[in-house]
């Protein structure tokens, strides 16, 4: 009984998939005929779906980017960049896409130590350390019994040191797990959708205005207190904003 | 009959030198009702010279001039006719009826005495001067008016003041000039050239007149609230007709300066309707139209592109901000040259202001110019109105590619060094792969097979410690190892036997079975088919030593012998055991 319900279970899911890649292919099909509307809603319905990818995601800004849409393209790119870092067609066309923002924002550079640990934890995503110090451990353990019951002196250090080594490595490697996985808690981007969006010194109204931003600036959101935001740019600026001119990217 | 003739004659001669011979004398006033700001005369007339006038103390008023005297003697017609007058010029000093008081004189040393004269002083009249003078004619026939075209404007909504100079057909002007020029606080303005006097005819109050424009301005209040329009302030140099004619009858001309001024006006401005009022409402009052526009919209990379932001129309088109627009960071923005086209008419300001922005794109790519907006008050409907532009894309078609991407992640430090490589410098085509996930990701940090799979490995070291223990343990016990291996011997060949114990036939076939199975292993060689003595043969030659030989052989033989004897349970078991031991010793013995 069991057994027939993971076979419908897979049956089914493989179902679903071939039915949202051939969404995909029709969605891609349109696209490449210029009807990038219907191209969308065909993408979207994927999304609707539960599934998603970076492809997806580059393909819906692709999209966006054809009709204008600034903030939509720069949000769904982001997107495509969460899912995968490093693309570089992505970052080709982000590029394109930020050409039509009008913030210019200035980076203000990490630098020493905190530079040094940020850009070690970013080498790999916090599941990969984790894993990493999961291989670790089990290394350890096995080079300490390999230590524990092999007979000769060469043999018994050389396994005795590479087995401490492994266990610090798999310490180092628990805590990056740690910061990349606090850091990815930190880290809440967020893109402006309103086409300008004055962003306050107090979370209400009454307060005076700290600066304005335009659609498809990328901020931080580093608080929340009801429907206001406190936004940080990457040039330090901090002010409040109301929520809903902002998207959160990290909701999938 | 002639008597009484000339008794009539002698009655009337006698009666007339009588009246001839009256003395009079008496007080008059030029006006027996006067302005509290007007002057009064005041004459003492006698007909025949006299002594020791003594005049009144003009109770309530002051003497501004006299007694002025004046005496006049005439003949006519061999009549002698005499006056002497004595004159004051009083001023009022007060409201009220007052009376002045009998003057004496002495004549012919009778005292006469005049009678008292009542006199009411009223309020202060306009024009203190009697018809008769020039200043009183010309200011009668001169005036000088403003009119306003609108008492209660809005706030930034032209107005025009219009300075008018009537002047009566009777009277001229021959030069004027300004002493006091009003300055307009509070007002934006604008003076509107008059060429040349033009001569207009027109009534004023009902009369006619001629009159010229001398000035126009156009007002735009700048403030709310009740504004005071400062007057105009003319010398005037004025000709008036006098009763006086030259030798051809013509009329002759006085000519006198005359101060005329537009009094001052209050005009009320109300504020602009708070209700609806935009935010990005800059102050803009009129009718104007609204236009964003491009010079191409499809240029190469370091070509110079132009946008004007125009308003035209009608309003007060300096006094307000054009609304500034908003361009993405990647294009390279020119400071905005203004231009003014701007016709100041009677009725404001005309024509059209623009922000002109001279743009050059450094990369390629699309660049849309956001729509902007721009309100205005509408005064004929009385309300906001915007206009918006459309967006504008800017499409650069050739040029380099921008590489550094404005803001990027705070959090993650990998921005510094991001590897943003273009390996072609085209907009990338979307992806045909789709690599579809589903959405809801399982993270394995922080999970319960995270956290075993990190904790269970130094599980194994203890255990390993345990095991290892135990290993020398057994090592240690001999006796205990000599069993341990006859059972795992036991375990190993005769597990179907112990299966089968309890029932005779299958437990022998079966300890049979084990027994040769035993051997084929041990030996290599297929032993079922040997008899006995060769079993045994073969054993001894392997040092095997001949009891526990004799045993292997016994137990083989009982098990052919047990098929078909009846056999207990409790000789089962101990064949079984017999057998196992008797495996354990060979396994010892056997070379």
């Amino acid at each position: 009984m069991k057994l027939i319900l993971y076979i419908l279970v897979f049956l089914f899911g493989t179902a679903s998939f071939a039915q949202n890649t051939a969404a995909f292919s029709q969605a891609n099909a349109l696209y490449n005929d210029g009807n990038y509307t219907e191209a969308l809603s065909r993408y979207k319905s994927i999304l609707e779906q539960e599934e998603h990818s970076a492809e997806l995601y580059y393909n819906i800004a692709n999209a966006h980017y054809k009709l204008n849409n600034v903030a939509p393209s720069i949000y769904y790119y982001e997107k495509a960049l969460l899912l995968k870092p490093n693309d570089k067609e992505i970052l080709n066309n982000i590029a394109y896409a930020k050409n039509m923002t009008i913030d210019a924002i200035e980076i203000i550079p990490e630098v020493g130590f905190s530079r040094l640990i940020n850009k070690a934890t970013n080498t790999m995503v916090f599941d990969n350390w984790a894993k990493l110090s999961v291989i670790f451990v089990v290394l350890f353990v096995l080079l300490f019994l390999m230590y524990y019951f092999s007979q000769s002196t060469r043999k018994k250090r050389l396994a005795f040191v590479t087995s401490l080594s492994s266990l610090v490595l798999a310490f180092v490697a628990l805590a990056f797990a740690f910061n990349s996985y606090g850091l990815e808690q930190k880290n809440q981007p967020a893109i402006v959708f309103a086409q300008e969006s004055q962003i306050k010194s107090e979370p209400n109204l009454r307060s005076a205005e700290a600066f304005k931003l335009h659609e498809g600036t990328k901020v931080q959101v580093i608080d929340t207190v009801s429907n206001w935001s406190k936004i940080k740019l990457s040039d330090g600026k901090t002010g409040w904003v109301v929520s809903n001119d902002i998207k959160m990217l990290k909701t999938f | 009959m002639k008597n009484l003739k000339h008794i009539w004659l002698l009655l009337l001669v006698l009666t007339s030198s009588m009246a001839f011979a009256q003395v009079k004398f008496e007080a008059k006033v030029s006006k027996t009702k006067l302005g509290q700001n007007e002057r009064l005369r005041v004459d003492f007339t006698m007909n025949k010279d006299g002594d020791n006038f003594e005049s009144p103390d003009f109770e309530n008023f002051q003497v501004i001039g006299g007694p002025n005297t004046s005496v006049s003697n005439s003949w006519l017609n061999g009549a002698h006719s005499y006056a002497k007058t004595y004159s004051y010029f009083l001023a009022p000093q007060k409201q009220g009826r007052f009376t002045i008081k009998s003057a004496s004189i002495e004549i012919q040393g009778v005292t006469y005495k005049t009678k008292a004269v009542t006199v009411q002083v009223t309020n202060a009249v306009k024009r203190p001067n009697d018809p008769y003078n020039v200043e009183s004619v010309a200011s009668e026939n001169i005036h000088l008016v403003a009119e306003i075209s609108k008492g209660n404007p809005y706030l930034n909504e032209a107005i025009t003041v219009v300075y008018k100079l009537y002047v009566s057909p009777n009277t001229g002007v021959s030069n004027w000039r300004e002493l006091e020029n009003p300055r307009y606080n509070d007002f934006w303005s604008q003076k509107i050239d008059t060429k040349g006097l033009r001569i207009q005819n027109g009534k004023y109050k009902g009369e006619d007149y001629r009159y010229v424009v001398l000035r126009k301005t156009v007002l735009y209040p700048q403030k709310t609230g009740k504004l005071e329009i400062e007057p105009l302030k003319l010398d005037i140099t004025v000709e008036v007709p006098t009763n006086r004619r030259d030798i051809f009858g013509g009329m002759h001309m006085a000519q006198t300066n005359r101060t005329v001024s537009a009094g001052s006006r209050t005009i009320n401005v109300k504020p602009l309707p708070e209700e609806g009022k935009p935010d990005d409402f800059t102050g803009a009052v009129g009718d104007f139209k609204f236009n964003v526009m491009t010079s191409k919209s499809e240029l190469n990379a370091s070509e110079s592109l132009r946008v004007t932001v125009e308003v035209t129309g009608k309003g007060n088109l300096k006094l307000f901000q054009l609304p500034k627009l908003t361009l993405p960071s990647s294009l390279e923005v020119y400071e905005p040259e203004h231009n003014e086209s701007i016709r100041t008419y009677l009725g404001g300001m005309q024509g059209s202001i623009a922000d002109g922005y001279t743009i050059v794109p450094q990369y390629k790519g699309k660049y849309p110019i956001p729509s902007i907006s721009f309100t205005y008050f509408d005064l004929e409907s009385e309300t906001y109105k915007r206009v918006s532009s459309g967006e504008i894309i800017i499409d650069v078609i050739e040029g380099p590619v921008n590489t550094s991407s404005g803001d990027d992640n705070l959090a993650a430090a990998n921005n510094n060094k991001k590897e943003v490589t273009f390996n072609n410098a085209q907009f990338a085509f979307i992806k045909t792969k789709a690599n579809l996930k589903p959405i809801v990701a399982n993270n394995f940090f922080k999970s319960t097979a995270f956290w075993s799979s990190l904790l269970s490995p130094f599980l194994l070291i203890p255990l390993a410690l345990v095991y290892r223990k135990e290993k020398e343990k057994r090592n240690a016990d001999v006796f205990g190892n000599k069993i341990r291996k006859a059972d795992k011997l036991a375990k190993r060949y005769l597990g179907e036997a112990k299966k089968a114990l309890g029932h005779k036939d299958t437990f022998y076939i079966a300890l049979e079975k084990a027994l040769h199975n035993y051997l084929k292993a041990k030996l290599q060689i297929e032993t079922s088919d040997f008899s006995k003595e060769k079993i045994e043969e073969i054993l001894i030659e392997r040092e095997v030593n001949e009891p526990t030989v004799k045993e292997f052989i016994s137990i083989l033989e009982h098990c052919e012998l047990a098929r078909y004897t009846p056999i207990t349970n409790v000789e089962m078991q101990q064949d079984y055991e017999k057998a196992a031991s008797t495996i354990s010793i060979i396994d010892k013995e056997i070379q």
